[in-house]
C-alpha cells in the first residue's frame, strides 16, 4: 500500500494528497512450508485522500480519467455519509457498501440513487469440521444445508440484494459447474440425513456471527432448530473480540467456540474463484479453514494450479466448486451484491471486483461544475465503523 | 482519431471498505494486468503474455507508457519491483498463497520491453497473481526518502504490498 503521496504510478490517477493505509498482524498458519497471512488491526486513513486525473495515462480513450479529481473524505462517518449524498449536494457524491437495510432509503432520497452490483461475494457458514460434534459427517452438513431457507435470507435479511448461489462459484463467474442447483430446503430429506449422524444429545449447535450477520445468524438459526429438531445457539461476537477471534481461525492453534461462523468474503476476479475463495475456506493453506485439511479438496486444487491453460484451468475450477458443494464443505447461503448511493449527477458504474474511478463522469449540473457545494473537513476519522446492519464495511478477516 | 475528453469536475466518495488501500494503490498504480469491469483479466502494463515452457513466462510489455513523474516504463521498472517483492516472505496482506517461491523465482530483462520469469515449475495462477504486483517507479524505491512499500515507514515490505 502507498504511504505517503506522490507520482508513484501510471494509474489512471495520480495521489497528491494524503494516504489510506492499515496496520496489520502477521498470523503465521505453518513452519514448513512457511505459509501465514495478515489481520488488518486498525486503519490510517488520512481526513482527505485526494487522486488527481493523470492526463497523460496511456488508455485515456478507452478508461479516463474522466474527472479531474476524486476526494475520498474519511472525516465523515458511513451513516453521516449517508445522510449527506441523500439529503445534501456537493459533499459526498458516493458512498460504497451501503447496507441493504438502507437502500430503500437511499431510493427515495432527494439526490442520490441506488446503484446495485453484482459483486464477486459469498456470504457462508463456515463449518467447523474440528468441532467436538460430528461436523466431520458429510451428512449433517448436508442436513445443516438442507434446513436452510435462502429465499427467506435473501429476502428477510438482505432485503432482496442477494442471488441464491450453489456453492461458492456465482454463476458470472469462471468456473461455475454447469447445471449447478443449491441445496434446496426440504425438510424430510434434511431429517433423514441428519439421523444417520449420531449428534450428542442436549449437544447444541453453536452459530456464531459478528454483529454485521447476527440478524442472518438468527434466521439461520431459526430454520435448522424447526427443522432439524436441534437446539441451536447463536453467539454474536462484540467488535471487540473479532481480531481474536480471527486470529484463532487462522492459526488453528486453539479450539474454536463455535460450529459454524456466518462469513463474508468476496473474490477480486472472475476467473478462477477457487484461487481466492474455496482455497481460503477449505485449502491446506486457507486463512478460514476451520478443521483439518481435506485431502480431495487438495488434491483438485493441487491440479488446477499448474494448468498453464485457461480452459483446462476453469475445467478444474468447475470440478473444485461441484466437490465443495456435493461435500457440503460450508453452509452455502448466498452472494450478496454491492450496494452503492451515488448523486443523481454523477455517473457510475461499479466493478464486480474493486472500487475504480476512471470511467466515472459528472453532467453539467453537477455541483463541481456549476460552483456549488464543496466539503469542508473535519478532523474526525471515523471509516469502517463496525455497525449491527449487514454489509461488508468493518468485516473482519485477513487483510485482503 | 478523435482526441478523449478532458477530465471535468470533482466527485467526493466515502469508502469505508476495509479494502480502501487497496483502491487507493489501484487507481493510482497499475500491474502487468488489471481486472475489468466484469471481473475479467485484461491485460495493463503487458500488452501478451506466454509460457515458453512450464516453468518460463514471457510477458511483452506496453510501448509508451510514462510514470506520473515522466519516467520512461520499460521492463527494468518491473524486474526491480519483482526483486523488491521477492525479498520478503510474506510481502502481500493476503498471504502467502500469492507468493512467488523465493529464491527460485528470477526476473530476466530481455530487452526494454520484454520480461521474462523463470519459475521452478508451472503457475497457472500467475496471471492472476499479477493483479497484486504493483508497479512502482524508479523514485519510489531509490534514495534515502523514497517511501516503497512500507519501507520508509514501517522500515519493512512485509505484509504491505
Amino acid at each position: 500500500m502507498i504511504d505517503e503521496p506522490g507520482p508513484w504510478g501510471t494509474g489512471p490517477f495520480t495521489l497528491v494528497q494524503g494516504a489510506s493505509s492499515i496496520t496489520t498482524r502477521h498470523v503465521l498458519m505453518a513452519a514448513e512450508p512457511y505459509t501465514s497471512s495478515w489481520l488488518i488491526e486498525s486503519e490510517q486513513r488520512d481526513p482527505q485522500v485526494v487522486l488527481e486525473a493523470n492526463r497523460d495515462h496511456w488508455n485515456r480513450a478507452d478508461r479516463g480519467p474522466r474527472i479531474e479529481r476524486a476526494v475520498f473524505r474519511n472525516d465523515v462517518d458511513p451513516a453521516e455519509a449517508l445522510r449527506l449524498v441523500c439529503d445534501t449536494e456537493g459533499e459526498v457524491d458516493i458512498v460504497t457498501e451501503v447496507s441493504p437495510a438502507d437502500a430503500r432509503r437511499v431510493q427515495d432520497s432527494a439526490h442520490a440513487r441506488l446503484v446495485v452490483s453484482d459483486a464477486n461475494r459469498v456470504l457462508v457458514g463456515i463449518v467447523n469440521r474440528g468441532s467436538d460434534a460430528p461436523l466431520s459427517d458429510v451428512h449433517v452438513r448436508r442436513a445443516l444445508n438442507m434446513a436452510i431457507d435462502r429465499e427467506a435470507v435473501v429476502r428477510d435479511g438482505l432485503h432482496g440484494y442477494a442471488s441464491v448461489i450453489p456453492a461458492m462459484t456465482p454463476p458470472w463467474c469462471s468456473g461455475f459447474p454447469e447445471g449447478a442447483t443449491p441445496y434446496e430446503l426440504d425438510r424430510e430429506k434434511a431429517r433423514e440425513a441428519f439421523a444417520t449422524a449420531s449428534w450428542p444429545a442436549r449437544r447444541p449447535l453453536r452459530i456464531a456471527a459478528g454483529e454485521n450477520f447476527a440478524e442472518i445468524a438468527h434466521m439461520l438459526a431459526a430454520g435448522i432448530r424447526s427443522t432439524l429438531e436441534l437446539k441451536v445457539e447463536v453467539l454474536v461476537v462484540p467488535a471487540d473480540q473479532l481480531p481474536a477471534g480471527a486470529r484463532a481461525l487462522v492459526e488453528k492453534k486453539l479450539d474454536l467456540p463455535w460450529d459454524v461462523l456466518v462469513h463474508g468474503w468476496f473474490d477480486l476476479s472472475s476467473e478462477a474463484p477457487p484461487a481466492a475463495v474455496h482455497r481460503e475456506y477449505f485449502g491446506r493453506d486457507g486463512a478460514f479453514r476451520a478443521g483439518p485439511p481435506d485431502e480431495g479438496f487438495d488434491a483438485l486444487f493441487d491440479e488446477m494450479r499448474v494448468q498453464l491453460g485457461g480452459e483446462a484451468l476453469v475445467r478444474v475450477a468447475e470440478k473444485i466448486d461441484a466437490y465443495v458443494h456435493d461435500q457440503a464443505l460450508a453452509l452455502f447461503v448466498c452472494a450478496p451484491q454491492a450496494l452503492y448511493a451515488v448523486n443523481e449527477h454523477v455517473q457510475f458504474s461499479p466493478y464486480r471486483t474493486t472500487f475504480e474511478l476512471a470511467e466515472v463522469t459528472v453532467g453539467e449540473r453537477h455541483w463541481s461544475r456549476t460552483g456549488g457545494g464543496g466539503a469542508s473537513p473535519s478532523d474526525r476519522m471515523a471509516p469502517g465503523t463496525a455497525t449491527a446492519r449487514p454489509g461488508f464495511a468493518g468485516a473482519s478477516g485477513n487483510a485482503c | 482519431m478523435t482526441a478523449p475528453p478532458e477530465p471535468v469536475g470533482t466527485v467526493h466518495v466515502v469508502d469505508p471498505s476495509p479494502l480502501n488501500w487497496l483502491f487507493i494503490t489501484w487507481n493510482t498504480m497499475e500491474e502487468p494486468i488489471r481486472i475489468d469491469q466484469d471481473g475479467r483479466t485484461v491485460y495493463s502494463l503487458a500488452e501478451s503474455s506466454e509460457w515458453l515452457d512450464d516453468g518460463t513466462l514471457e510477458l511483452e510489455l506496453r510501448r509508451g507508457v510514462r510514470f506520473q513523474d515522466g519516467e520512461h516504463f520499460t521492463a527494468h521498472n518491473v524486474k526491480q519491483n519483482f526483486d523488491e517483492m521477492q525479498r520478503w516472505a510474506a510481502p502481500h496482506p493476503p498471504g502467502t498463497w500469492l507468493n512467488f517461491p523465493a529464491p527460485e523465482s528470477t526476473a530476466e530483462v530481455v530487452d526494454d520491453h520484454t520480461l521474462r520469469f523463470h519459475f521452478p515449475g508451472p503457475d497457472g495462477l500467475a496471471i492472476g497473481k499479477f493483479r497484486g504486483f504493483h508497479i512502482a517507479s524508479s523514485a519510489f524505491w531509490d534514495g534515502p526518502d523514497a517511501p516503497g512499500f512500507g519501507y520508509k515507514k514501517h522500515g519493512s515490505g512485509e505484509g504491505h504490498w
